[in-house]
């Protein structure tokens, strides 16, 4: 089957697949390359391996969770729980590293339990037939509630380094390469691979641009959407590792906290439109690394560190708006 | 929704021959008044009987319910900005919301507690603030064609970190909005005040204006019926000759006027502007769509009523206000979110389920 991702017909029949990289994805590595240049040329130190390996470590959860999401949004649905099913994951997770569990049991215990939240969310939607940003705005209170009753008041003190694998450390790298970052573009490539060139990766667009059209082509909608939810929460549970690997050994009740936003915002800035039917996880990697490099840049600048939620603001309003412009004059032509 | 693509299936005999019993279940499950006046009703009694088996750690009664009333301004207030933007269509929703009673809260903050303006010219000031910042919204979706959602988040960022930014992260609580502590305090009703429990000020000066202005608007102008005309059909309403633009504009300028008005409520109730008031932990927006979704406004647009906010404010007000006295402490506010999480998630389902077995609610 042809799935087709832009609406102009006779422009795209020439070409059923879009261009590997687009050109909103070059733009974005020019924006990103801009602003290291700003760095480097303000702070000399930026452009060094201590500034540039804790950058990558920082994108990796947000870039990770990103390729789930960014699955969901291209089949037109959304996942605003995920900030609650973090915390979830991670305090769950440390507790059990406290308790002395080795990291891969315990990488496989945050998967599972990641899974499972994924799982319900995907159940909701794909069989309740409710809106998806209604259901995950109910499972995020849920699933808030089961991480403080986990935290009970309590933070969780004592992790031991048992995850410094994933961490900022010299544990963490491999020829000077963060283990979380590479583990980040290996999953994006696969799946980049995965919605790119195989038939089963084709069907979340043909599902996001019209879901009726594609159950009569023959995709079993509801098991291609309860899989994305799925793919979703096993990412949220890798992505809490890096989490935990990233903070201190203590783990407080702030962790997960907007990054459901964070998330979302990497997403489209990288282009993939919130309608549903276009994306790519490369330009979700480049949009969580862009607004981690600005959030990083900010502190560098000297500036108040909350100016850089206004950048992100920004960035989601250029971003989107020159690609309405684009399609409107696609239109127009 | 991409998921619903069988279209809902009527059977014939569905009206024909029904019991009182079924009947009563259609009317429950169509009518979402009537089901939250039951919810509403069910809860109250609930907690009385658990008040009376002694297992509450205060006493739930009608003073008590009344008093936690003043939780239900700003809360209704902000469902009612979120039914106005919704009802507009086109996958409508604000999750600004938040940041605007933050950001506006500040200019009052400004206003009244800094530059000692009149208390009037500042909280006009403050909603005409909160009103041009809906209005970026409302251009951004309306004109330029963002989804609501993206535009929205992007204004979330930015007017949180302007907030915050603006006044170098601290609050202002200088002696004049300390005193105004004194506008969220309760008073006795005239005439038959002595009868029934006092009730929170806020209740009459905000809430009540807020409640009758938007039922005019929504229920007894043109603008009401334009803005159900887009929300239920862009295109046909387009067709029509509507102005479909302006009307979707106004809509979110409107929820950002309002939003204004519930940031002078918020800073009278913490007696403090305070740079993170609506973005604090889960923030405003998002019990605010809990609010309006519980009360029938559905999602897609055009379809919601502004009774269904009200007693859905009412329902999770008391529902909250009885939970803090079921448990000690921290637990209390954690099953607050368990129950907003429940009942919202079960509010979704009943809509899907109403709608594939009667056709929809009203």
């Amino acid at each position: 089957m042809t799935v087709t991702e832009e609406r102009a017909p006779v422009r795209s029949r020439s070409r059923i697949l879009p261009a590997p990289v687009t050109g909103q994805e070059l733009v974005l590595i020019g924006v990103i390359a801009v602003i290291w240049a700003v760095l480097a040329f303000r702070t000399p130190a930026f452009l060094t391996a201590g500034s540039i390996q804790p950058l990558l470590v920082a994108t990796a959860p947000i870039a990770l969770i990103g390729v789930g999401m960014t699955i969901v949004i291209i089949t037109g649905g959304i996942d605003v729980s995920v900030g609650g099913a973090i915390m979830v994951c991670s305090v769950l997770t440390a507790k059990q590293l406290v308790a002395g569990l080795s990291a891969p049991v315990a990488v496989l215990l945050a998967v599972v339990v990641g899974g499972v939240l994924g799982l319900v969310n995907g159940l909701l939607i794909a069989y309740g037939r409710v809106h998806a940003i209604i259901i995950t705005f109910g499972t995020a209170n849920l699933f808030l509630f089961l991480g403080l009753q986990l935290f009970g008041s309590r933070t969780v003190n004592g992790i031991p380094a048992t995850f410094e694998i994933f961490g900022r450390g010299d544990e963490g790298r491999t020829l000077g390469i963060p283990h979380a970052f590479a583990i980040t573009v290996l999953i994006t490539a696969l799946a980049w691979w995965y919605l790119r060139h195989t038939a089963g990766g084709r069907h979340f667009y043909a599902i996001g641009g019209d879901a009726h059209a594609a159950r009569l082509a023959g995709v079993r909608v509801q098991r291609r959407v309860l899989l994305a939810y799925l793919l979703t929460g096993l990412l949220v549970g890798l992505g809490s590792c890096f989490v935990i690997a990233q903070g201190t050994s203590t783990l407080d009740q702030s962790v997960g906290t907007g990054k459901e936003l964070a998330v979302i915002a990497a997403v489209v800035i990288g282009g993939t439109s919130i309608m549903g039917g276009r994306g790519s996880v490369l330009g979700t990697l480049l949009g969580a690394l862009l607004v981690q490099s600005v959030t990083s840049g900010v502190t560098q600048l000297g500036w108040s560190s909350q100016l850089s939620d206004l950048f992100v603001g920004v960035f989601i309003v250029v971003a989107v708006g020159t690609d309405l412009l684009r399609a409107r004059t696609r239109r127009t032509r | 929704m991409t998921t619903t693509s069988a279209p809902p299936t009527k059977t014939p005999d569905d009206t024909t021959q029904e019991g009182l019993g079924a009947r009563a279940l259609r009317v429950l499950l169509t009518q979402r008044i009537a089901l939250l006046a039951v919810l509403i009703v069910v809860v109250v009694v609930w907690f009385f009987v658990l008040d009376a088996g002694g297992y509450l750690t205060a006493s739930y009664n009608f003073d008590y319910m009344s008093a936690s009333l003043i939780n239900a301004v700003p809360l209704a207030m902000l469902g009612l900005a979120e039914l106005l933007v919704i009802l507009s269509g086109r996958g409508g929703i604000d999750l600004s919301v938040g940041a605007i009673v933050s950001l506006s809260g500040m200019v009052f903050g400004f206003a009244y507690g800094e530059w000692g303006w009149p208390l009037w010219l500042a909280i006009v000031v403050t909603a005409l603030s909160g009103a041009l910042l809906g209005a970026v919204n409302g251009f951004l979706v309306a004109y330029v064609g963002f989804p609501a959602l993206i535009a929205t988040l992007a204004t979330f960022y930015a007017y949180k970190s302007l907030a915050i930014v603006i006044n170098d992260q601290s609050p202002i609580s200088t002696p004049p909005i300390q005193q105004l502590f004194s506008i969220t305090r309760s008073v006795e009703l005239p005439l038959f005040g002595q009868y029934v429990p006092d009730v929170p000020l806020g209740l009459f000066t905000f809430l009540l204006p807020t409640v009758v202005v938007v039922w005019v608007l929504l229920a007894r102008t043109t603008y009401g019926r334009r803005l159900y005309g887009i929300g239920t059909n862009d295109v046909a309403a387009r067709w029509a000759g509507l102005p479909v633009r302006g009307t979707r504009f106004k809509a979110y300028t409107y929820a950002g006027l309002i939003s204004g008005f519930v940031a002078v409520v918020t800073v009278a109730q913490f007696a403090s502007a305070r740079p993170d008031a609506g973005v604090s932990g889960n923030g405003m927006a998002l019990p605010a769509i809990t609010i309006a979704v519980l009360g029938g406004v559905a999602i897609t647009g055009g379809i919601g009523r502004v009774a269904g906010v009200v007693l859905a404010t009412l329902l999770i007000v008391w529902l909250n206000a009885g939970i803090l006295l079921a448990f000690v402490g921290n637990e209390g506010s954690q099953y607050q979110l368990l129950a907003l999480g429940a009942v919202l998630v079960f509010a979704a389902l009943l809509n899907g389920l109403t709608t594939r077995r009667y056709g929809g609610t009203t």
